[in-house]
């Protein structure tokens, strides 16, 4: 899979991966909130820029978050979280509903088989 | 969170709770479907396997030549024709993310059951691994799952606002 297309739509362990820090885990909490400048988010941590920054490139390379240039100022850009990582999630839970749902019948259809036997 | 961090199926089955509970677990190769989205295996011939009681495990043990099996997880409640409690971990799963299965056997109408199996636990089931990896791995996907219905809700809301129009 590109680069590109991993982006769009990250695979569930692939988010896993880049929550699986406490300070990234914050840092998209923080997001679900409001678009946030990494200045702000530095400050949120006490941490240094440079260690927020690198947090934030892992977060942007998984495709959680996504920078974004405000109108009015050039030179300001916020982060803000990407809605595909949670489609993903959302659709990933859908298919373990319907994986348990498809168990369950046939384990019902087992006992009746199991039953029709015992019957005959 | 409590909505969003399970899966919840039921059915209800033609056997009393006892031999439902016997059945699901002794013949779980019976009724396990095959192939590659109900086995961990893919395409490779395996045989489903519960070990019994607490402690035991749950296998996918493979018949090819190449041998050898694939522990979903060890049982952590095991009474007969009343509760079952395994641990389910993917073969994709990061290192450290344990989930839990539950699945309770309640009688029914005309002696039958009905069977509730609940696949949950991201924020409950106790990690055997305390390490930044589990620990992160686990409360990542109930953030996750938090923020997607936070997402969801809000998106409800924006839809209210302008009247449904969208």
């Amino acid at each position: 899979m590109s680069r590109r297309a991993r982006a769009a739509a990250p695979a569930v362990e692939e988010t896993f991966a880049a929550l699986a820090d406490p300070t990234r885990l914050r840092v998209v909490e923080l997001l679900s909130e409001r678009p946030r400048r990494a200045g702000e988010l530095s400050a949120a941590f006490g941490a240094s820029a440079p260690a927020m920054s690198r947090h934030l490139r892992v977060l942007r390379a998984s495709g959680l978050v996504e920078e974004e240039r405000v109108d009015d100022d050039a030179r300001v850009r916020v982060y803000k979280l990407r809605r595909e990582p949670f489609d993903a999630l959302s659709l990933w839970l859908r298919e373990l509903e319907s994986f348990w749902s498809d168990q369950l019948d046939a384990f019902g259809a087992h006992v009746a088989k199991r039953r029709a036997e015992r019957g005959r | 969170m409590s909505a969003a961090d399970c899966v919840r199926v039921t059915t209800v089955v033609a056997a009393d709770p006892a031999a439902a509970f016997e059945l699901f677990t002794s013949e779980v190769d019976a009724w396990w479907r095959r192939g590659p989205r109900f086995r961990h295996g893919g395409m490779r011939p395996s045989t489903m396997r519960f070990e019994g009681g607490e402690g035991g495990r749950l296998l996918e043990v493979y018949t090819d030549a190449a041998g050898g099996a694939f522990e979903i997880g060890r049982v952590r409640v095991w009474k007969p024709a009343d509760r079952l409690v395994f641990e389910w971990r993917g073969n994709n799963f990061p290192p450290g993310l344990l989930t839990e299965v539950e699945v309770r056997f309640e009688p029914a109408a005309g002696g039958a059951t009905r069977v509730t199996l609940e696949h949950r636990g991201w924020d409950r089931v106790p990690l055997d691994h305390p390490a930044r990896h589990g620990y992160g791995a686990s409360q990542a996907f109930v953030s996750m799952i938090g923020l997607h219905w936070a997402d969801q809700l809000a998106a409800l809301r924006a839809r209210a606002k302008t009247g449904g129009a969208r």
